[in-house]
């Protein structure tokens, strides 16, 4: 008896194990309908890294969580594909007489893809939900120049907000709503392409959780599943009442660790469009790809930020090792070498895309950013040396080719200190998880920060990065002159003199250096055979809606 | 070691030689009747593999210790306008992406192999032994308790293992990436060496001596050991070239070594995805790591050849 009673349990056990298995065999299955697209039209299969924080678009200040809100929102500006100006999206006008007070009006007709309308009341929840202090958004800075900010998200460590909302934003109809902004800014309607600005539908405030796992917009898309570090799937939202309806049946957003990876899937057709090649790759890119391989110029640079928040980094002594350590870099070397030219040596803190008139100067950075090893070590000494005589670059692995210029950025200040194992590399694996160890400051020496710009205009390559207490200040850069130059450029109406305040700001942090201005990074991508009609935005972003398929 | 032995020869021979190894006729014209040991060492000298995988692991371990003898060029010392040229006078194999001379990261990366290998295997095997000798010895709860932990070590897979554990590790050097293997790594050993304890403790000879006084202490020391410790020697040697490999790997995967340790891992790492512009990054860095295990290999087998007669 005993002996068949262990036999069942035997049987049983591998009964389990093999369901198990099946199991892993169906989900197999369902990768393999994937290819058929199921639609007319095709499906575009796209790289991605997972993004750091759950989809809302107040919540999202990094480029893999951008890509795809910007296919699943639309907000009321959107940005010419090809010259990065702003025009009107959902907005039918913006109105105003003294730069202050601003009556927007939005088209009717639009619709979330759970059919709710879009109204006025969707943005201004929006709004108030992104600059709640206890909604802990990340981009709730884009909300603070409005008029009330102050009450619902109070600048002092421990302060209650005293308000729900902000008194500056009021609903007049279901169309109309008017803003009040804390003082005359000229260029603000500008900035409300930026996904931070995007309606929420009332399923977002319903059911939270729920929307959470299935984001609701009103874009050209609408995601139909996402599993972290597998991908997400797009589909064409078919209510989608803007002018640029996707030409092809949807979007498989493909998550890599490695972009070296994604380049031998590009090449074998596991993959139909590949934007940000790794280094590696770029030799042979035109090659392999017979031409399908896109390089222009973005409004993207990198940078190596510095963790002020830590006393090793942030004292008045170290700031001189700071300096020094931008005139240890050889800009021009890496850019040459490790990135085949496809990067130019930064000399500001901005992009050349923005142009002259739009604020971008190669005059700004000077001396600091030319590569100057006995000035270096000269400064790096005054300064007390590398802090504790040893620093690692932090990077992330998965995008960019970033181990390979921190490396060389390393060899570069090795040789100029002298000191073979001074500086060294330190990988993280993830994208995810390397912003979330910025955002959270646990960082002890500097670390990569690249800015892909939001919105074509100087403002947006300083405010949201070095303003005191800024979305994006990694840093925690605070400086007071170069918050008031820069709250007196924003309400500048002439432009010139705006830029001119702009450039003022920026040669601030050129002598305070919170970040080594690095190199501009032109967009790049490659593409298969499949798909045509493949460009990219002025934000080196692929403009996923016009790809065809074949 | 083999003095030691010597040492215990009486001891053994009182018990009976013929136990110790029945296959073993005394050559007449000696009179000390040989023993195990000298049969091996006797048999390995005329084994071509062991000569050559000898002198390979000697050259190995010279170079681990002196690389300055080789390499006057120092790996760290990269000059970026040199990125991926191939061999120069001077620089016979090349610079690698970073512009570093491929020559002397080779040859400064024997250190970290052999260190590793050498350091994980001495740990493996005497942790392994003792605690599974121990188990073997005294046997009853001890041994179950023991067995138990061994097989769950023994149910994780060690790259698996390395994976997760060290990836968590910030500051990794290389004890950290020796300790690791360690920790995975005895309880192969701890089973043979078990299994060769229960074995040799009931031999004859450990019954007489128990008879006649001896303190366990002794017993373990002068009779067990000496007789339970070749198939321990047997793996281990054969296990230091997979324990090579196994670094190599790790530093591959990123969660092993970290620079400015040289490793021929890392090397690889980072010369696979440069490997059709600059195939001399890959090929110097990766025929090294082969030699050397292959070398490890090598010697373990002539080892294994030589020690286990039932073989023969």
């Amino acid at each position: 008896m005993r002996g068949s009673t262990r036999a069942k349990w035997v049987v049983s056990a591998a009964v389990i194990a093999m369901a198990a298995t099946a199991c892993g065999g169906s989900s197999d299955d369902d990768k393999g309908d994937e290819g058929k697209g199921g639609d007319s039209k095709g499906i575009v299969r796209a790289y991605w890294s997972d993004p750091q924080n759950p989809l809302e678009p107040s919540n999202t200040n990094e480029v893999q969580g951008g890509k795809i809100l910007d296919m699943i929102f639309r907000g009321l500006k959107e940005y010419d594909p090809k010259t990065g100006a702003a025009k009107d999206a959902m907005a039918q006008s913006i109105d105003t007489k003294d730069q202050q007070n601003f009556t927007i009006k939005i088209k009717s007709g639009w619709k979330f893809s759970d059919g709710t309308p879009v109204t006025a009341k969707s943005f201004v929840d929006a709004w108030n939900y992104g600059a709640y202090l206890d909604n802990k958004q990340l981009n709730a800075y884009f909300f603070s120049d409005i008029d009330g900010y102050a009450d619902v998200h109070p600048d002092k460590e421990g302060a209650k907000p005293t308000a729900k909302t902000m008194k500056g934003v009021k609903v007049v109809d279901d169309t109309t709503f008017t803003v009040k902004l804390t003082q005359k800014f000229s260029t603000w309607p500008s900035r409300l392409g930026y996904k931070a600005y995007s309606p929420l539908p009332e399923a977002f405030f319903k059911d939270h959780a729920a929307w959470l796992k299935k984001p609701i917009g009103n874009g050209p898309y609408k995601l139909e599943s996402y599993v972290k570090g597998q991908g997400a799937k797009l589909r064409v939202n078919a209510g989608y009442s803007g002018t640029d309806k996707p030409k092809n049946g949807g979007v498989d957003l493909k998550v890599y660790t490695d972009g070296n990876t994604a380049y031998s899937d590009l090449q074998a057709g596991n993959l139909d469009l590949l934007d940000g090649l790794p280094a590696a790759a770029l030799t042979n890119v035109k090659t392999d790809l017979s031409g399908r391989y896109i390089n222009q110029p973005a409004g993207i640079i990198q940078t190596i930020s510095f963790p002020l928040y830590n006393k090793k980094w942030g004292t008045e002594k170290a700031k001189k090792v700071r300096q020094g350590l931008s005139m240890a870099i050889d800009r021009k070397s890496i850019t040459e070498k490790i990135f085949q030219g496809s990067r130019t040596p930064a000399k500001d803190f901005t992009s050349p895309v923005l142009g002259a008139p739009g604020g971008y100067s190669d005059g700004i950075c000077g001396e600091l950013c030319e590569f100057n090893p006995t000035k270096a070590k000269q400064l790096i000494q005054e300064g007390g040396g590398i802090p504790g005589g040893k620093m690692t670059i932090s990077v992330n692995g998965d995008t960019g080719s970033h181990k390979d210029w921190a490396d060389a950025a390393c060899n570069s200040i090795n040789k100029v200190v002298g000191n073979d194992k001074a500086c060294t590399t330190n990988l993280v694996g993830t994208f995810a998880d390397f912003r979330n160890q910025i955002t959270k400051h646990e960082m002890t020496g500097p670390f990569r920060a690249g800015w892909q710009m939001d919105y074509p205009l100087i403002d947006n390559f300083l405010g949201p990065i070095y303003k005191t207490g800024a979305s994006s200040n990694d840093s925690l850069y605070s400086s007071k002159k170069f918050d008031k130059l820069l709250n007196q450029a924003n309400a500048e109406a002439d432009t010139t003199k705006a830029i001119q305040l702009y450039q003022d700001a920026e040669k601030l942090l050129v002598q305070d250096v919170p970040a080594i201005p690095l190199w501009y990074q032109n967009g790049d991508a490659g593409y298969s055979d499949k798909i045509s009609n493949v460009t990219l935005n002025a934000f080196s972003v692929p403009v996923f809606s016009d790809i065809t398929v074949k | 070691m083999p003095d030691q032995i010597e040492k215990t020869d009486p001891g053994i021979v009182d018990a009976g030689t013929v136990v110790v190894d029945p296959g073993l006729t005394p050559e007449p014209e000696r009179e000390k009747p040989r023993s195990l040991w000298d049969d091996a060492w006797r048999d390995l000298r005329r084994n071509p593999v062991f000569i050559v995988s000898s002198l390979l692991i000697l050259f190995l371990v010279i170079l681990s210790l002196w690389p300055g003898l080789f390499s006057s060029t120092s790996p760290l010392s990269c000059d970026l306008s040199k990125s991926r040229q191939t061999s120069e006078s001077g620089h016979p194999f090349g610079y690698d992406l970073q512009g570093c001379d491929v020559y002397a990261r080779t040859i400064y990366g024997a250190r970290a192999s052999v260190t590793v290998g050498v350091c994980a295997t001495a740990g493996v095997a005497i942790l392994g032994s003792v605690l599974g000798g121990l188990a073997g010895f005294y046997g009853g709860w001890w041994d179950s308790v023991l067995s138990r932990i061994t097989d769950i070590f023994f149910g994780i897979p060690i790259l698996l293992g390395g994976l997760v554990f060290l990836s968590v590790m910030k500051d990794r050097s290389i004890w950290t990436v020796v300790s690791f293997m360690i920790l995975l790594g005895w309880p192969q050993i701890g089973r043979i060496a078990r299994g060769a304890v229960i074995t040799a403790k009931q031999q004859d000879y450990v019954q007489a001596a128990k008879a006649l006084g001896a303190s366990s202490g002794r017993i373990m020391i002068r009779h067990i050991l000496p007789n339970a410790v070749a198939p321990v020697i047997v793996v281990a040697t054969i296990a230091l070239g997979t324990y090579i490999s196994l670094e190599a790997t790790l530093s591959y995967l990123g969660v092993g070594l970290k620079a400015p340790t040289v490793s021929w891992g890392i090397d690889i790492s980072s010369a696979a995805v440069q490997y059709r512009n600059a195939p001399h990054m890959l090929l110097y860095p990766a025929g090294a790591l082969s030699i050397t295990i292959l070398a490890f290999i090598m010697l373990g087998d002539a080892v294994r050849d030589a020690l286990d007669p039932k073989l023969r």
